[in-house]
């Protein structure tokens, strides 16, 4: 299933996604989104009202409801009261510019995304911006087993270090290591009280395909897989050789009705047989997206970047798929 | 057939309208949180309420025309007693609901009990003691949608995975009837002649009980969209009043021509390029009006002809609703832009 929208991105609705653990920080985050002087009109959909102290018509409680589309399957997962209450919401829309969801600290952030790509209604409407992930750095050691913490550290485009004035360096640098190893491609931002610049986490674009793995230039300067006892965890692979698109297709879409669930987010640039520009490649759980990009320029280093993060990944079995695919 | 006869404007865009039961006044609430009631004996109009920066989403008048009533997204449930033409409506204490956004409220016909979708909860406000009711219809997702039988015995309403059918007047050992769905219901709308209950879903299905919810439903798949509007005629068919759907662009007109399996014939009414938005067939007539995103309005015959095409001003029609006049067949149709009114 592809995840574009007919809409062109800018006629649509941009939205971040807030996840963190319980105490991670995301109600201090919320309150300084809603009282900074950034410019834009924020609309919030808080999970649990009352939390942010502001009173504002555009601070919108949701009570969470998975709808399970399709006979239970992971990947068509959504959340059924952000349909409707965004529904409603979009009637508004002169009154506000931009859309951030806080999800509850103990949930599964893929139901969230999905919904803005599986919903016929958002997808024409809104625009996933990025997910941002807010991490307490003092205490995410102690949760680290919980799948949730897992998972909101794989699926996240920004990763907010938070409480660093609670930890040595040596410590943030340990907790680093672990998070990067799980996901290589995010943005770090570290602070304390929550204090990020706006424009680091709103209107980031990490879901336009040709931003898709801007974030971070050069991630992937060498091929590594992170060794970790953790079940979730990250693949990177890097090819000098050109690829086949029919092959790395036929490989993805079987990839993903096999394993889907298990995996998060994939991203590519992928260096094509026969075409000057890149093609660049992202996924969130079974929803594909791909697309040519720009042409690869003089003296940039041709060649194909691939990240998968996921659960139990095998790299051998995935190493071996992926260099199938090499014209 | 039919012309432009009044534009009026709200700040902020309009989210519902409703006739009163003589059509002697018409309601009109926008996204905003304004709402402004027309008397047309009286020529007057009456902002009742001022732009508060919170929605109302749902409106409706008493079948007697004693109150008007109001939700939306502050949660508070809204009434307002009518005097009659000429008569400021006096404004009835604010009840809050502490449940979120209310989207989704409906008078009963031939009654004064008010159905109130409250989260998982369906509460009933009863307007002869101005109290709640103590009983509740107890679903297990959120109410999408609610709709009262025409007899005004029977209330639907729907949540993700069931639709519950209820008699709060009945017995109260006469628990609700339920039905697995499969999917959300968007919709749900009781024939106001025979017995039949359609809903419209999420997964681009629609569910037709012949049966007034009980027994099995036929079911239609393959809708381009969302099934998100339903509207009967009240005029009979061969066997069944025609039903109207609404799914993305596309308008569907079903009428049944056998009672077996197959006997539901659609003809899709293809004119909209955007989604339609409201649908309403004219009282006692065969006339259907469907109003879309794209700022059109189409009236179609019985047959599924297009009658006429109306244009607006570009803005796209969120609602609509025929006057229910029992003199001039068919009476106004009031159509609504996303910020003006066009008779």
């Amino acid at each position: 299933m592809a995840f574009s929208s007919a809409v062109p991105a800018a006629e649509r609705l941009p939205v971040t996604v807030l996840t963190g653990y319980l105490g991670a920080g995301k109600t201090t985050l919320l309150n300084r989104i809603l009282t900074h002087e950034h410019g834009l009109k924020v609309a919030v959909i808080v999970n649990e009202f009352g939390e942010v102290g502001i009173d504002n018509q555009l601070v919108i409680d949701a009570d969470e409801e998975i709808f399970e589309m399709n006979n239970g399957c992971i990947c068509c997962t959504v959340r059924g009261d952000l349909i409707r209450i965004i529904g409603n919401l979009m009637k508004r829309r002169d009154r506000f510019d931009h859309l951030v969801i806080e999800t509850p600290g103990l949930a599964d952030p893929a139901p969230v995304i999905q919904t803005f790509f599986v919903d016929e209604d958002l997808r024409d409407e809104l625009r996933l911006d990025a997910v941002v992930t807010l991490v307490d750095l003092k205490h995410v050691l102690q949760h680290w087993e919980a799948e949730e913490v897992q998972e909101q550290l794989a699926f996240a485009d920004v990763l907010v270090l938070n409480k660093t004035d609670l930890v040595d360096e040596s410590e943030r640098r340990s907790i680093e290591q672990r998070i990067r190893a799980i996901n290589p491609v995010a943005r770090l931002l570290t602070t304390s009280g929550a204090d990020v610049p706006m424009d680091q986490i709103l209107g980031v674009e990490a879901f336009e395909l040709e931003r898709a793995l801007s974030l971070d230039p050069g991630f992937l300067l060498e091929e590594h897989a992170h060794e970790h006892d953790d079940s979730v965890g990250s693949l990177a692979f890097v090819e000098e050789r050109p690829m086949d698109l029919d092959r790395l297709g036929t490989w993805l879409s079987d990839l993903v009705a096999e394993r889907g669930p298990d995996l998060f987010r994939m991203k590519g640039i992928i260096q094509l047989q026969g075409e000057d520009n890149r093609y660049v490649f992202q996924s969130v759980h079974m929803l594909l997206d791909g697309d040519f990009d720009r042409p690869w320029k003089d003296g940039e280093r041709r060649c194909t970047q691939f990240v998968i993060i996921g659960r139990d990944l095998d790299a051998d079995r995935l190493r071996a798929g992926f260099s199938s695919c090499v014209a | 057939m039919v012309s432009e006869r009044l534009c009026g404007e709200l700040q902020q865009a309009i989210t519902a309208l409703s006739w009163s039961g003589d059509g002697e006044f018409l309601a009109i609430a926008s996204a905003g949180g304004e709402l402004l009631l027309l008397d047309f004996r009286a020529g007057c109009e009456d902002l009742l309420r001022a732009e508060q920066d919170s929605s109302l989403d749902a409106i409706g008048f008493s079948a007697d025309g004693q109150f008007l009533m109001a939700v939306g997204q502050a949660g508070e449930l809204l009434l307002w007693e009518l005097g009659g033409s000429g008569i400021s409506p006096m404004a009835l204490q604010p009840m809050p609901l502490g449940c979120g956004w209310l989207d989704a409220a409906a008078l009963q016909p031939r009654g004064l009990l008010l159905a109130v979708a409250a989260g998982r909860q369906v509460r009933i406000w009863d307007g002869a003691v101005r109290q709640w009711r103590l009983e509740t219809l107890d679903l297990p997702g959120t109410v999408q949608t609610l709709a009262w039988s025409a007899d005004g015995l029977q209330l639907a309403a729907s949540c993700h995975g069931e639709l519950a059918l209820w008699q709060p007047e009945g017995s109260a050992a006469a628990q609700p009837l339920r039905a697995p769905t499969a999917s959300a219901g968007l919709a749900l709308a009781f024939s106001p002649i025979a017995d039949l209950l359609a809903c419209g879903q999420m997964d681009r299905s629609l569910l037709l009980w012949p049966e007034a919810g009980r027994g099995q439903p036929w079911q239609f798949s393959g809708f381009p969209a969302k099934v998100r509007g339903l509207a009967w005629s009240d005029q009979p068919g061969r066997l069944a009043p025609p039903l109207a759907v609404a799914s993305g662009d596309t308008v569907v007109l079903w009428q049944q021509g056998d009672r077996g399996e197959r006997g539901w014939k659609p003809e899709p009414l293809l004119w909209h390029q955007q989604r339609v938005n409201a649908l309403a067939f004219a009282p006692g007539s065969s006339l259907l009006a469907t109003a879309s995103a794209d700022g059109s309005v189409a009236l179609w015959d019985g047959r599924g002809r297009m009658r006429q095409p109306l244009e607006g001003e570009g803005q796209g029609f969120n609602a609509l609703a025929w006057r229910p006049d029992g003199r001039r067949r068919p009476g106004p149709l009031v159509a609504m832009a996303g910020g003006g009114a066009q008779q």
